[in-house]
């Protein structure tokens, strides 16, 4: 696959997390969430990161995000070391991160409300809007759309800025099994086409191998990486080839779940 | 005393109409019905004490006329609309924006948030001797009265909306690189502003209740004044229940007014159940 082969010819890192930790008070005591997290994420990668749910995977997301301070350690990219939240990397919350108070156009352009070529700004808003299906529904607001509606908004939020990483907390949670599905394979073709670094957490193991070029797996309390499993597959990916099940059996024994009932 | 009888046949008729038009009997017929049986009991009251001082239903309709004829009623209701207006006017444009502020920045809630929970437990009322002696008897002691009401309900709302914004909305206005006053308009105000309505809606119940007090006790018009001045001129008791039946009314209306912000549709999220 070409995109493949263009990231491991550069192989140059884009983001680095060195040593961090991060431990949170809770009455008083000490909670460790994470302990001694070290990985690298290629350029133009499509990094997931798989554990189950606890294990401290949006505390990473985040402290990679610049939202939290991690207690030790540190997070660059390209060199430069995370102070906080840039609009150049992008994040998809877990929760609704789009504004109840703003319409599904307003909320999408939020991005580029600095844009001063408006007839281009335009452009881009509607053409993102479209790109996730939501076109007729530029006027409403998130109150008179379903979930994964609202989560749809919340991607085109995302992707109209074009930023380099994306970081994303379980953005498909919500969705019914198909639209997930549709979802998947349109973050794949808008990854493949214009190159862009995915940080993408979840706790579902098809999800991670459908769509990660290498999955992280994390293990619980605190949370550390028990390993990485590459995937090396070509998209569209067959879920039934060999390659796939020999995969998927690698991760559970990772988590530590026994899956064959 | 054909009293109970009129009592039992209204409740006939209700019986008999709630079969058939339900909908009708539930949001009129039913209100009406209580309210004409408030004024029944108070009728029967009236028979039964033999009091010649307090005003029948039928004396305090015939009061209407009298008020609305000596030229009162409007002149009065108007200046106690006049101070409310300014008053929750002045007090909104100057409470949002301290509540904005105080509510996003720690440092200044640190600072300013002991004094307003200090200052908001004072009644309004006992501001009267220090508002009549710096603004004399007239409407500039309205006005600060009315200021004093408003504000203290306006700002800890507005305050208790900016710290309910929550992380996620705070985190993507970080994201997208929203600061400043554009954080301010795009973000704090947007976000508090159903609960900054709900405390418009209180406040302005507020300020209509504290008016006709300043009135009845510093003031020489008015409506609280027209109340006063009725008992005193010969206790005519009739223009005092008709006068606060038009003070109700007038609050009702102004309830209603304030209710129409909610309907928009940048607020209605904050008032439907998800
Ligand atoms: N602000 C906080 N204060 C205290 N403890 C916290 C805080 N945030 C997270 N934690 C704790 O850290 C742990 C990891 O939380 P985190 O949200 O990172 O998990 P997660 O892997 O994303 O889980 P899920 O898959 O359910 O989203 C949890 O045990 C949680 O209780
Ligand atoms: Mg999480």
């Amino acid at each position: 696959m070409g995109v493949r082969e263009a990231v491991s010819g550069a192989e140059r890192a884009k983001v680095v997390v060195e040593g961090v930790s991060k431990q949170f008070t809770r009455r008083g005591e000490a909670l460790p969430v994470l302990a001694d997290v070290d990985l690298e994420v290629h350029k133009g990668e499509f990094l997931c990161i798989l554990g189950p749910s606890g294990c401290g995977k949006s505390t990473l997301l985040n402290i990679i995000a610049g939202f939290e301070k991690p207690s030790t350690g540190r997070v660059t990219i390209e060199g430069e070391v995370v102070r906080g939240p840039d609009p150049r990397r992008v994040f998809v919350f877990q929760e609704y991160g789009i504004f109840p108070w703003a319409s599904v156009w307003d909320n999408v352009a939020l991005g580029l409300r600095r844009m001063t070529d408006k007839g281009e700004q335009h452009d881009i808003v509607q053409k993102t809007i479209d790109l996730v299906g939501l076109s007729g529904f530029e006027r409403s607001y998130p109150r008179e759309l379903s979930g994964g509606m609202k989560q749809r908004v919340e991607v085109a939020r995302a992707l109209a800025v074009s930023p380099d990483v994306i970081y994303m907390d379980e953005p498909f949670g919500a969705l019914d099994s198909l639209t997930r599905l549709t979802m998947r394979s349109e973050l794949i073709r808008i990854w493949e086409s214009e190159e862009k670094t995915i940080l993408f957490v979840t706790h579902d193991v098809d999800e991670s191998i459908q769509l990660a070029e290498r999955v992280v797996v994390m293990s619980a309390r605190p949370g550390r990486i028990a390993d990485i499993v590459e995937v090396g597959l070509p998209h569209p990916r067959d879920l039934g080839s060999p390659e796939y099940g020999r995969i998927k059996n690698r991760l559970y024994e990772l988590l530590g779940v026994e899956h064959s009932v | 005393m054909v009293w109970p009888f009129v009592v039992i046949a209204v409740a006939l008729v209700v019986h008999g109409v709630s079969r058939r038009w339900p909908d009708l009997v539930q949001q009129i017929v039913m209100p009406l019905g209580v309210a004409a049986i408030g004024v029944a009991l108070w009728q029967i009251g009236c028979d039964m004490s033999g009091t010649d001082i307090f005003p029948t239903p039928w004396d305090t309709v015939l009061a209407f006329g009298d008020i609305i004829e000596s030229d009162r009623l409007l002149g009065d209701s108007i200046a106690s609309l006049y101070r409310v207006t300014w008053g929750f006017v002045l007090a909104t444009m100057c409470a949002v924006p301290v509540g904005l502020v105080v509510g996003w920045s720690t440092r200044s809630f640190w600072a300013m948030n002991p004094i307003i929970q200090g200052l908001r437990p004072i009644s309004p009322i006992a501001w009267i001797p220090i508002a009549i002696l710096w603004f004399g008897i007239g409407d500039g002691a309205g006005v600060f009265l009315i200021f004093l009401s408003s504000f203290f309900p306006i700002c800890v709302g507005t305050m208790a909306g900016v710290r309910n914004i929550s992380l996620v909305h705070q985190r993507s206005a970080a994201n997208f690189g929203v600061h400043g006053f554009e954080l301010m308009r795009r973000v704090v105000l947007p976000g508090a502003m159903p609960q900054i309505i709900t405390s418009l809606r209180i406040a302005l119940g507020v300020a209509w209740l504290v008016i006709v007090a300043a009135e009845m006790v510093g003031m020489d018009s008015g409506l609280g004044y027209l109340i006063n001045d009725a008992r005193n001129m010969g206790s005519r008791y009739d223009l005092v229940v008709a006068t606060m039946i038009v003070i109700g009314l007038i609050g009702i209306v102004l309830d209603l007014l304030i209710r129409r912000l909610e309907t928009f549709e940048e607020v209605k999220w904050g008032y439907v159940k998800q």
